[in-house]
């Protein structure tokens, strides 16, 4: 068999082996079987001065051409080869732990008042905001607050070391009148905050918590208003399938002042027929005349309940003080 | 406030089940917090006639009766001796169950059973067996069965034969502040037949004539700003002694300890009618110059002593309203009686006091001698002007009733300046108005009737029907039209208006977006893998001076743990740190946002901060790799730090080491805009603290005023288009005094201000082998590149060694090979 005859057969072999190499160091090997001193090609190469001269030119060329094309597989190997070296050499297990990067999780009452407030803001409402350090002025005179009221005692409410004895909010109410100092009617506003009662820490009580509040001025509202909102808002916080029962109260800075009590398979399942979830009522006409609103113009509603319980109802939280140790146990739950 | 339904029933029918009238109360407004069945007394328990008594077959002590239990005959087998055939003896039929005794858990129940084989059907009993005391119930103390009186219904249960109420149900209501007339039987009787449309039937007082026709007793008023009204009437020659037992019964089932006829008869009334009353031992009242008890109504004089019933002394002041007589106190007007003046076994004739206290008047003197009782709770909330009389009245004719004795003289009724009546004009579509709901005004009329808010007159303003309602002395609460849509609204049925949809104006407020830049910090926060924390607000001075000196404390704390306003966050966050690792969590890494608050002048401020609080391990525990048992150090915090404030678009923000430690940090720095503007701090933890929190990794705390933080930032991205063209790269190490800065090379570079240099990069600081003590080796890594062409080799090397001559001149630095 002539040279050019059995070329094809030497690059395929050749070919083949490059491409069979499982590693760099086999590569080599087999590179040097073909390309090396002893190698095939290195021996055709030889081979060509034994030939006729005027075969020559074409037999080298075809051996060059066969040649190029088995560098460019070599180094195509090569090249694959070399990425694999620099991977890890033992087996991955797809069942060890992976590194992770952790997401840190935002506090439940965050989570919760941003549900409560992303409810109140597909209404229509903007969010609002006030002074944790109230006078009474704003904390219980314009909310139509009796002068002798126990929470204006120093025994329900915290007092302040400064000038003119400013105290710490009781209750997000007082946004309202800061609110619509400031702002004529219409309004419509969310007020979640931190409020403040003199109590003792136990498993329902801490000195700080959370209310949030909305509030609701405009002509001719009603109360049918009021429950409109109020059902829409604790249908998206507690679900579809929440009933509300509303029922006559007493707050000051209402009237009609209502309670309202909530039932779904969670209070059914507590073996309650009812809990109470929230306070609300139509804003008292001396509370709009306090802030210089015209009552025989302006009405409005007002409703607000604690952040805290609803939390606690929603995760079964059982002791309150758990939302403000901060233990990482705790916080990595939700 | 305490009722049962059988005392209910009294005033109005009520044919529903507890269960109804508990929901029908709670649509009212009278939320029912607690609601307790009674069982009857001596259920199953009956009056029997001995019909014949033999002697036991097998038993010399025993006797086989036959007795009629109104139903039948029984055979019953007893051991006692003191009976005869025809005696009427208290028979309990199988089933049933004896009261529990003392140290019994389980009550004893009858069994049909046999006695020495003979069948007993029931059991005879003793008083002792039934826990009656005999006397009591005007019976004879013997041993054996309790003998009943010859009258007695064969049949009847024992618990009528007592004088005892059958079974009963006990409602716990919730009375809110602005309804004191709520605060009696009547009150809750008078929602009911409202509600029901069923009438009210208030006790007929008739009382005998009064034995004279002057007074006997005399009434001085002095202060009538905190007493408008004082009722005197005296009865004499009655016999304090035990109550009857529907009395008693009718007390003790809402809570109230039976004390003796007298006492017992005034808080009946008083839960009936809502008006506290109080008895004087007349004896104990001195005489005037007319010879008359006289009783005066005055304020307390500065320094004055008196003792209430309850054996305390209190220095009274002119706040205090005194009932006296010429000797001195002998009430604490409208809260407590004295010790000395009140009902004993001995006494015979009685003043009855029935008087109207303001309710601020009642409310401090209460307050400030850490004294109430059930009287001064109904008088604070404010009591009806007008039942001063008419329970009184009740009073007197329920006395006679059960301590007999005989009125004695013209009642006083000292009522200087009786106040207006009040009327509230009603327009009859505000309750459109305000509901929601289209009332006709003859159903909104019916509903104020049947509250017994009368109708005194009709009209027509501006368009609408009006009327005009006179409000009832005892609802303290209608103070304007509105209390009246509420009555019809209550009445009506708050369940019964329709919900509509959200609908109108669309809100707006600046905190809006404040509210959601919030959130923003929290998203990155958590994305940087910190969890969200929550402190108290409240904490101690000691630590809120390690922050500050301008700290603003409670005037009433509840605790030296909790008695100043958090000037920062980072003592709470500490405190969270400290709860964590005292239950083994080692690895905490925390944010909170909350509001601080500082002092000036006087003059309390707060604002809106952000703290970091970090200790432990870097990342999560992982099973291969050098860094895996990394602790956080300083620049793990910084780097959080860096990452938020270019989050949120801040620029020129300077770190600047501080110099000395402060109160709370070992090493920290401050943080500013420009150098200028306080943005806060971040640094770690004095060992000397940790130590106290029992924290043993290094402590890494970062706070930053987040008002500033905000209002600095820019949230604002603009697109800059992506390099073209390739960038040339230099790196330097070269050694300079261990002082200086990052901030310092930075500064040496600007200087040089090298042509088309894009970035730097610190990526090496290395101290050790090859670097003279005092010094560290830091290696910068320069990339150059220009916006519109290749650069050349050339012009790169010839801008960086310009460069590199700055740091030998302005750095000292030397060049590492």
């Amino acid at each position: 068999m002539s040279l050019q005859e059995r070329l094809p057969a030497i690059l395929a072999a050749a070919q083949q082996e490059l491409r069979a190499a499982p590693d760099l160091a086999s590569l080599d090997r087999a590179k040097g079987r073909f390309l090396g001193a002893e190698g095939a090609f290195t021996a055709l190469m030889k081979e060509l001065g034994s030939l006729p001269k005027e075969e020559r030119p074409l037999a080298g060329k075809a051996i060059n051409a066969a040649k190029q094309e088995l560098e460019a597989v070599l180094t195509e190997v090569r090249g694959v080869l070399e990425l694999k070296a620099a991977l890890p050499k033992e087996p991955a297990d797809f069942t060890s732990p992976g590194r992770r990067r952790p997401l840190g999780r935002l506090h439940p009452l965050t989570q919760v008042t941003d549900s409560i407030v992303r409810a109140f803001r597909k209404l229509g409402f903007a969010v609002a905001d006030g002074p944790e350090i109230e006078d009474e002025v704003h904390c219980f005179d314009a909310l139509n607050t009796p002068k002798d009221h126990p929470a204006r005692d120093a025994q329900d409410t915290f007092f302040l070391d400064s000038n003119g004895r400013p105290l710490l909010r009781t209750h997000t109410s007082s946004v309202q009148i800061r609110v619509m100092e400031k702002t004529p009617p219409p309004i419509r506003i969310v007020v979640p905050g931190r409020v403040f009662r003199r109590d003792n820490a136990d498993a329902t009580h801490n000195p700080t918590f959370h209310q949030i509040e909305g509030l609701y001025v405009d002509r001719n509202v009603t109360v049918s208003d009021l429950k409109g909102t109020v059902e829409a808002v604790f249908k998206e916080v507690l679900g579809n399938d929440v009933k509300l029962r509303f029922r006559p109260h007493y707050f000051s800075y209402t009237e009609p002042s209502l309670e309202i009590d909530f039932t779904n398979a969670l209070v059914r399942k507590l073996g309650k027929e009812w809990l109470e979830i929230a306070g609300c009522g139509m804003v008292h006409p001396q509370v709009f005349e306090n802030v210089g609103y015209d009552p025989e113009v302006w009405s409005g509603w007002a409703f607000g309940f604690g952040i805290e319980r609803i939390a606690m109802l929603c995760y079964g939280i059982t002791d309150i003080r758990l939302l403000y140790e901060n233990d990482v146990r705790f916080l990595k739950q939700f | 406030m305490k009722v049962t339904l059988n005392w209910l029933r009294n005033y109005v029918d009520f044919n529903g089940t507890p269960e109804e009238l508990t929901e029908r109360l709670t649509l009212l407004g009278l939320e029912v917090e607690g609601v307790e069945r009674l069982t009857g007394q001596f259920d199953g328990v009956v009056v029997a006639q001995v019909l014949s008594r033999d002697k036991h077959p097998n038993a010399d002590k025993l006797s086989v009766c036959r007795v009629a239990d109104g139903q039948g005959e029984r055979q019953i087998v007893c051991g006692a001796q003191n009976f005869k055939a025809g005696d009427k003896v208290p028979l309990i039929l199988p089933g049933a169950s004896l009261p529990l005794k003392a140290g019994e858990t389980q009550p004893f129940t009858i069994k049909v059973g046999k006695i020495r084989s003979v069948e007993s059907h029931g059991m005879m009993c003793s008083h002792e067996e039934l826990g009656i005391d005999p006397e009591a119930i005007g019976h004879r103390r013997e041993d054996g069965l309790l003998i009943l009186r010859e009258d007695a219904t064969v049949g009847q249960p024992l618990a009528a034969y007592l004088g005892l109420s059958g079974s009963d149900v006990v409602f716990d209501l919730e009375v809110t502040p602005n309804r004191p007339d709520l605060n009696s039987v009547i009150g809750i009787a008078r929602e009911i037949a409202a509600v029901t449309g069923n009438p009210l039937r208030l006790p007929q007082v008739i009382l005998p004539a009064a034995q004279g026709a002057s007074a006997s007793a005399s009434v001085r008023l002095e202060a009538t700003d905190l007493c408008p009204r004082y009722t005197a009437r005296v009865i004499r020659g009655l016999k304090v002694g035990p109550s009857p037992a529907w009395l008693r019964s009718s007390l003790e089932k809402v809570g109230l300890r039976s004390i003796n006829n007298v006492v017992d008869v005034s808080n009946y009334v008083m839960l009936e009618t809502g008006q506290p009353l109080h008895t004087f031992d007349l004896r104990r009242i001195q005489a005037n110059a007319a010879g008359l008890p006289e009783v005066v109504i005055r304020r307390a004089s500065d320094g004055e002593k008196f003792t209430t019933l309850d054996g305390r002394e209190h220095t009274l002041n002119p706040e205090n309203l005194l009932i006296a007589d010429a000797a001195g106190g002998i009430a604490l007007a409208g809260i407590m009686g004295g010790l000395h003046s009140g009902i004993q076994d001995d006494t015979t004739d009685v003043l009855i006091e029935s008087a109207y206290f303001t309710p601020t008047g009642i409310r401090r003197t209460s307050k400030s001698l850490a004294l109430r009782s059930d009287a001064s709770y109904r008088f604070e909330r404010g009591a009806d002007v007008q039942a001063a009389e008419s329970a009184s009245r009740r009073c007197v004719q329920l006395l006679l009733e059960v301590a007999g004795g005989t009125v004695s003289g013209a009642a006083v009724d000292a009522f200087p300046n009786p106040p207006q009546v009040k009327e509230l004009t009603l327009r009859h579509d505000r309750a459109l108005v305000v509901l929601g709901v289209e009332i006709p005004s003859e159903t909104q009329a019916r509903f104020l009737s049947g509250l017994g808010i009368e109708e005194v007159g009709q009209g027509s303003g501006s368009g609408s029907a009006t009327s005009v309602w006179r409000v009832p002395s005892w609802r303290v609460d209608l103070k304007r039209e509105v209390d009246l849509v509420e009555e019809v609204a209550r009445l009506f049925g708050v369940d019964r208006i329709p919900s509509t949809a959200p609908r109108g104006a669309v809100g707006a407020h600046p905190f809006d977006a404040t509210f959601d830049r919030f959130a923003e910090v929290r998203r990155i926060l958590t994305g940087l893998g910190l969890d969200e924390a929550q402190g108290q607000t409240l904490i101690s001075d000691t630590a809120a001076r390690w922050v500050s000196p301008d700290v603003v404390l409670l005037a009433n704390p509840l605790s030296s743990d909790m008695n100043a306003l958090r000037p920062s966050l980072l003592p709470g966050l500490l405190d969270s740190l400290n709860h964590n690792l005292s239950r083994r969590n080692g690895d905490v890494q925390l944010f909170e946002i909350g509001r601080v608050f500082s002092q000036q002048n006087g003059v309390a401020r707060e604002g809106w901060r952000v703290a970091i609080a970090l200790t432990g391990a870097r990342d999560p525990r992982f099973w291969s790799g050098a860094d895996r048992d990394a602790k956080a150090d300083v620049y793990d915090l910084k780097g959080l730090v860096e990452e938020l404030i270019e989050r949120l678009g801040l620029r020129g923000v300077v770190y600047a080491r501080r110099p000395e430690s402060t109160a709370l940090m070992l090493e920290s720095a401050t943080v500013t805009l420009g150098g200028k503007m306080p943005l806060g701090q971040l640094g770690q933890l004095l060992p000397t603290l940790a130590k106290r929190y029992d924290l043993r990794d290094a402590v890494l705390l970062a706070e930053l005023d987040l008002d500033v933080l905000l209002a600095r930032g820019n949230s604002a991205r603009s697109f800059k288009p992506l390099a073209a063209f390739p960038s040339i790269q230099r790196d330097v190490a070269m050694i300079v005094p261990e002082a200086t800065t990052h901030e310092a090379v930075l500064a040496a570079v600007k200087q040089a201000k090298p042509s088309n240099l894009e970035a730097v990069e610190l990526f090496d600081v290395f101290r050790g082998k090859h670097v003279p003590e005092g010094h560290k080796s830091l290696a910068y890594s320069f990339t150059y590149r220009a916006a519109d062409r290749t650069l050349k080799d050339e012009e790169v090397q010839a801008a960086h060694d310009r460069l590199i001559g700055v740091f030998q001149s302005a750095l000292g630095a030397t060049l590492r090979a």
